[in-house]
């Protein structure tokens, strides 16, 4: 039965896998937003977007664990794929004895890192979880790497085939994104490569919280001992690397239910078991050496949310956080800053589901707690009006669904027009190109000067931030029309009817 | 009148054209249009220099007008390569105004291969994001349908950079490829009002030919437009799109409200002249100067037509 159960995780995984880097790959996203409903079913966005949609999918995550423990890990994550992918490769490049697993016995760090990301977060600041998130990380592995190599490729295409596949112009490039995506990846290979899921076991804040949580799961992996001899075929297997068969007991914190040793042992010796407050026979003696362990990292906790007490009292939280420069212009629907960087953990969704590449991630725009968030730049384009992508594709809430007609009238900034620099004043001549983008018309043109000249003129309440202007605007060096971001996007007047009569003419005027 | 007679079947095409509507121009106003181009003389035929339509739908005046100017076999050869240039700069549906009307470009496209037309190519450098405008133009569906080929214009790589030796102050613009590569092309822009250049119409629709748009808004942008007209390979014909024209908040536009709907065409080698024609009939809708548009004045001065209806022989045409 194993076998089969199995092989039903392994084809589950890697479909889920595929569909969530399918979600961040231009093609895909393009046509269909059937892959970015995967991205929902990640552990960290049901949490963050728990009050707005994600509370069905927690729920349903956090039944299974309790049922089954963390099969989120062997199944739903994308990361935990990955690194079963190169464990499976490493293994024809290891000699016999380096493919065997062996057992290795709880390493506290996890607690650490997990505390650490808990204080944060506590604190008001979600960034480390977003740095250490695996749902997280694999969205700007996706993006930063898979989807620049798809694009690569694709122009490569579009090279031998000129007039029916398209050149798609490079966008922003945020080296430090690259780096740390690269990084992430890098890590991750090595440490699957060698150790198989250490990372799940030793960093990834999910993967510890998932793993306290198993220790009450109703079901749970167990030796038989009466048919366990010990023969270390599961041991072997062991990604997790959690089968003690010294004290022939199974560390259900680390177990990430992949089935591989159920498969393995040719007896049958090991199984899901109704475990539920049943105190394993094996628990009891080994409980002695467990309890050293288990105090220390009672300890830790404590201490640990005695400093997250103490920093929320002190409300150290504000202080830490740094506020966004003029130049951080969030995504339309990210509502407010606390909101925003609240909820976002950077998996850089939004920027892959920009089809005018205007969402890049943020260096020093929003502070230190904001880094790698996503950002607007008008560099090399402007929002459209008629496009509210990015509000519909966050799995995070950290951008609020939005409807078109909601996103049409929500300022994610007002633009700032700098007359001195308008090239209607410096050159005296015709230009308009801002006046000409203007969706909402924000921007009208008046009359200048003694010329019949016509210069453009700001109504702040009807602009919504979405950088037309400012794009498009010729002057240099320094633009003449700047958008700048708002902490609290606010919502913009509709714009005007300007309804004008029909006119009928039956001539031609010439 | 003078009538020169050469050998006209051995003239390149091109050439045969300009001298055609040069010399039709050059011989109304009484001027000798001999050293024009220099390229060749020919007799001026009976066609007409400038057709207005009105009162059909977009197709139907299209024919009426074609065959005013003489059918589209004076403008297309058999086996010609032929670029067909619409306004496609905004993500905006056909009933707004901001785009040709697909309808018509369906309509040429399919005189095109009725002609005998090789290949038609339909392209522009929007101002939206490109696939939104192709799409939601609803040009890209008329232009396959009637089995053309739309081309890309969203990335620098499709221009070529092209001297232009007789502006005064775009020297040289990044143009794009198909022009550069195409025997014939013809200049279909919609006539709209627009925030910077006053009116925009056939010439200011070379702006989505050129990739550098900014350089034009920043270096005089009305002589700009009048300089992309002195490109050598101008269009064979410019057919301005009044089925339904923007006369508020253009380019761009917010609303419907925005939008006249007077079902009219206008048709010319001249692009000028046809400018010129469709400011006067923008000017019913809209209080418009002639001089305002200071890119028309700029290119007569320049000599690239005239904006002087009454020295051309101009068709009306009202249907229904």
């Amino acid at each position: 039965m194993y076998t089969y159960l199995k092989k039903a995780r392994v084809a589950l995984s890697v479909f889920f896998m595929i569909a969530i880097t399918a979600a961040f790959i231009f093609f895909v996203n393009r046509e269909s937003p059937f892959f970015s409903f995967f991205l929902k079913l990640q552990f960290v966005p049901s949490l963050l977007g728990v009050f707005s949609g994600g509370l069905l999918v927690f729920v349903i995550l956090l039944a299974l664990t309790f049922l089954f423990g963390r099969v989120y890990c062997s199944t739903l994550c994308p990361v935990g794929t990955y690194q079963d992918v190169v464990s499976r490769i490493a293994y024809y490049f290891k000699t016999k004895k380096k493919r065997r697993f062996k057992f290795s016995p709880v390493n506290n760090i996890r607690y650490i890192v997990f505390g650490i990301v808990v204080l944060f977060i506590i604190g008001g600041i979600t960034l480390p979880l977003g740095l250490l998130d695996p749902y997280s990380n694999w969205g700007r592995v996706s993006n930063e790497i898979i989807s620049r190599s798809e694009q690569l490729m694709h122009n490569g295409v579009s090279f031998l085939f000129p007039d029916t596949v398209f050149y798609r112009s490079y966008a922003h490039f945020t080296l430090g994104s690259f780096l740390f995506a690269l990084a992430f990846l890098l890590l991750v290979t090595l440490m699957s490569a060698f150790r198989g899921r250490l990372y799940c076991n030793t960093i990834c804040p999910v993967g510890t919280l998932l793993g306290l949580l198993s220790r009450l799961s109703l079901y749970k992996p167990a030796i038989n001992r009466d048919l366990c001899t010990r023969c270390q075929a599961c041991v072997m297997k062991c990604k997790s690397q959690c089968i003690d068969l010294e004290t022939q007991t199974i560390d259900e914190s680390r177990c990430v239910g992949c089935l591989d040793c159920m498969v393995a042992c040719k007896n049958g010796g090991i199984s899901y078991l109704f475990s539920y407050k049943k105190v394993k026979p094996t628990e009891i003696e080994t409980r002695t050496s467990k309890v050293s362990q288990e105090r220390r990292s009672a300890l830790i906790a404590i201490g640990l949310l005695g400093t997250a007490m103490a920093t929320k009292a002190m409300n150290l939280g504000p202080v830490m956080k740094t506020k966004p420069k003029p130049s951080g212009i969030m995504p339309p629907g990210a509502a407010d800053s606390d909101h925003f960087k609240r909820n976002c953990t950077a998996c850089h969704a939004c920027i892959a589901a920009c089809p005018n590449n205007i969402i890049k991630p943020a260096t020093n725009e929003y502070g230190l707690d904001g880094v790698l968030l996503p950002v607007l730049s008008f560099k090399n384009h402007f929002c459209s009006y008629e496009c509210n992508e990015c509000a519909l594709v966050c799995p995070n809430d950290a951008l609020m669904p939005l409807l078109l007609e909601e996103k049409q009238v929500t300022a994610v900034g007002k633009v700032k027009f700098f007359q001195d620099r308008c090239i209607v004043k410096t050159d005296g001549t015709d230009c308009g190109a801002c006046d000409e983008h203007c969706p909402t018309k924000a921007i009208t043109m008046v009359p200048f000067g003694n010329d019949g000249l016509y210069i453009p003129k700001v109504n702040g309440s009807l602009c919504i931030g979405c950088g037309a202007c400012e794009y498009i605007c010729p002057a240099i060096p320094q633009k003449a029309m700047v958008v700048q971001g708002l902490p609290k996007q606010v919502k913009a007047k509709k714009p005007s009817l300007d309804k004008q009569e029909k006119i009928e003419v039956d001539d031609f005027g010439f | 009148m003078i009538i020169f007679v050469k050998t006209i079947m051995q003239m390149e095409r091109r050439n045969f054209i300009k001298t055609a509507f040069l010399g039709g121009i050059a011989s109304a106003v009484g001027l000798k249009s001999n050293d024009l181009f220099g390229a060749g003389k020919m007799s001026v035929d009976a066609s007409n220099d400038l057709v207005a339509v009105m009162g059909g739908e977009p197709g139907q005046m299209y024919q009426k007008a074609i065959e005013a100017m003489g059918g589209i076999t004076r403008f297309v050869k058999k086996g010609d390569k032929i670029v067909i240039k619409p306004n496609i700069g905004w993500d905006k549906a056909p009933e707004m105004a901001a785009n040709t009307n697909p309808d018509l470009i369906s309509a040429i496209i399919k005189d095109c291969y009725l002609a005998g037309a090789s290949q038609v190519t339909v392209f522009d450098n929007t101002c939206d994001e490109w696939q939104a405008c192709y799409k939601n133009s609803g040009i890209e569906k008329a232009v396959k349908d009637a089995g053309a080929r739309m081309a890309f214009a969203h990335d620098q790589k499709y221009f070529k950079e092209v001297q232009l030796p007789k502006a005064v102050r775009m020297k040289s613009a990044k143009i794009h490829e198909a022009i550069i590569d195409c025997d014939a092309w013809i200049n279909v822009p919609v006539l709209k009002n627009h925030g910077g250049a006053r009116m925009t119409i056939s010439m200011k629709n070379f702006m989505g030919i050129v990739w550098d748009r900014r350089f034009m808004h920043a270096n005089d942008l009305q002589q700009c437009i009048a300089d992309c007209s002195t490109f050598e390979k101008m269009p064979v014909l410019n057919i301005v799109d009044a089925y339904r024209i923007m006369t508020q908040n253009g380019p761009k536009g917010k609303s419907i409200e925005d939008v006249q709907v007077p079902k009219a065409l206008f048709m010319s080698t001249d692009i000028v002249a046809v400018d010129a024609a469709a400011v006067k009939f923008f000017a019913q809708f809209k209080e418009m100067k002639l001089e305002e548009v200071s890119h028309i004045g700029l290119a007569e001065s320049m000599n690239i037509g005239t904006s002087d209806l009454s020295k051309l022989k101009v068709e009306r045409i009202r249907i229904g």
